[in-house]
């Protein structure tokens, strides 16, 4: 006897991931670096950072922590980084 | 559709047929089963076949049309249908008569203070702790009795389930998915308890937080595993909370010192001695909020030495303030027993509470 169901899993089709535009060389750009504001980022960003800095004459590397790491970064944030030409988002426990 | 609806069968309120969700077709039960595991639509047990009939029963008892918005998942943006809650909660054993609940808790899941998507993603690896109250429990065969905590009935043990499979099924809350929990805890498969409202004069957990002693309405919270203590050496109010104190201060030095919503579970025979001495759930409350509290310098004493810093001698509150704890009675009869149930992380998520048949929301 056939037995007919129905799908129980959410319907939409998970969106196209499009790759954010490459910069390229990062000299005179300003970069932005999210943390997720667990103890662990701090000295991998500031590795990173220093990587930045010491691989290319970027004009900026900006640091800044979400208020909540278990939630999305809020308009503050995505507001400042609109004046940045790339940003960098991790996460670390 | 967004607007509140009442649940509750009514001859008048005809759902209307699922058009939405894509038809599956096997040959017989055990080739249905094997595909719902292979895809990891199960939580690992049997699932009861979701078909059409049993879907549209859950759809008909609380008068919600399949395309009903539960909510919408605030950081995914995920919309939450009726339909598709139906579909999860039939494979988790549900009746119809259950599904208001499982409607109400993905309903208060998805307010944004709870913030689902951290609670369910996080290492730290929560489960979501149903409380019901009101007259529905006895509607549906809830026991706020023996084995409170644990498999008490099945209508517990299913809403609990549902709720899992929901996670799972609409947001990817699965093993290694979205869910990247370190360890996770058995409530993680079902958690829910419904509250003792006769055997006691403490106002319900729900009257309490939402001003109505009539109303059936559903508490989530994002819990950590029940931590269980026992005291039957004191008849003093007092006593009996130094146990449950204990109990806190030991996960705010072994897990989180972050203060948050913390439950309380109380089953009759402890009870009886609050009753006696005339303590109410507020009482309760004001004494916890009042002593559950570490210096960040006991981390030392616990292998935490490193994350000290410099504020040993800071003292640390598991209640931000007294209304943080829920305090909850339930149990078997015999038994000098409680549990302490802990919040996710602090108050990085709070506990919400829903009436059912209400739409927070619009």
């Amino acid at each position: 006897m056939t037995i007919e169901v129905l799908n129980p899993t959410y319907d939409e089709a998970a969106g196209d991931f499009t790759a954010a535009a490459r910069v390229g060389e990062l000299d005179g750009l300003t970069i932005g670096i999210v943390s997720n504001g667990k103890h662990g980022t701090v000295p991998f960003f500031d590795a990173f950072a220093d990587e930045l800095r010491r691989r290319s004459r970027v004009a900026e590397v900006v640091r800044v922590i979400k208020p909540n790491y278990s939630a999305p970064a809020g308009d503050e944030i995505l507001d400042d980084a609109r004046r940045w030409h790339a940003l960098v988002a991790g996460i670390g426990d | 559709m967004t607007g509140p609806m009442p649940f509750g069968r009514t001859d008048h309120v005809v759902a209307p047929s699922l058009p939405h969700s894509n038809r599956l077709s096997f040959d017989d039960g055990v080739a249905l089963q094997e595909h719902f595991h292979a895809q990891g639509w199960t939580d690992g047990l049997p699932i009861v076949p979701p078909t059409t009939d049993a879907v549209a029963a859950c759809l008909d008892w609380a008068a919600l049309p399949a395309d009903h918005l539960i909510g919408v998942e605030p950081v995914r943006g995920r919309a939450i249908t009726a339909e598709k809650v139906a579909i999860n909660s039939v494979m988790a054993g549900c009746l119809p008569s259950h599904f208001p609940v499982v409607v109400t808790a993905v309903t208060a899941m998805l307010a944004e203070p709870f913030l689902l998507h951290g609670a369910t993603a996080s290492t730290g690896g929560c489960g979501v702790l149903v409380v019901v109250n009101g007259p529905i429990r006895h509607e549906i065969g809830m026991s706020s009795g023996f084995n409170a905590v644990g498999p008490s009935d099945r209508a517990s043990t299913c809403i609990g389930r549902a709720v899992r499979l929901v996670l799972g099924n609409l947001l990817e809350v699965r093993p290694g998915e979205i869910d990247r929990s370190t360890l996770g805890h058995p409530g993680k498969i079902s958690f829910c308890i419904a509250e003792d409202e006769e055997q006691t004069p403490w106002a319900s957990l729900a009257a309490e937080r939402i001003g109505d002693p009539y109303v059936s309405a559903v508490t989530v919270m994002a819990a950590m595993g029940p931590r269980q203590l026992m005291n039957e050496w004191t008849t003093e109010p007092a006593e009996i909370l130094d146990t449950f104190v204990a109990e806190i201060k030991a996960n705010m030095r072994h897990y989180s010192i972050w203060a948050g919503n913390y439950a309380v579970v109380i089953p009759p025979q402890l009870r009886a001695h609050f009753d006696t001495a005339g303590w109410s759930k507020a009482d309760v409350r004001e004494y916890v909020f009042e002593h559950a509290r570490i210096r960040r310098g006991e981390w030392a004493g616990v292998g935490k030495r490193s994350a000290v810093g410099e504020k040993g001698e800071h003292t640390y509150a598991a209640l931000t303030e007294p209304d943080d704890l829920l305090v909850i009675a339930a149990g078997g009869p015999a038994g000098g027993f409680g549990a302490v149930i802990p919040p996710w992380l602090g108050t990085t998520s709070r506990a919400i509470t829903v009436p059912v048949g209400a739409c927070i929301d619009c």
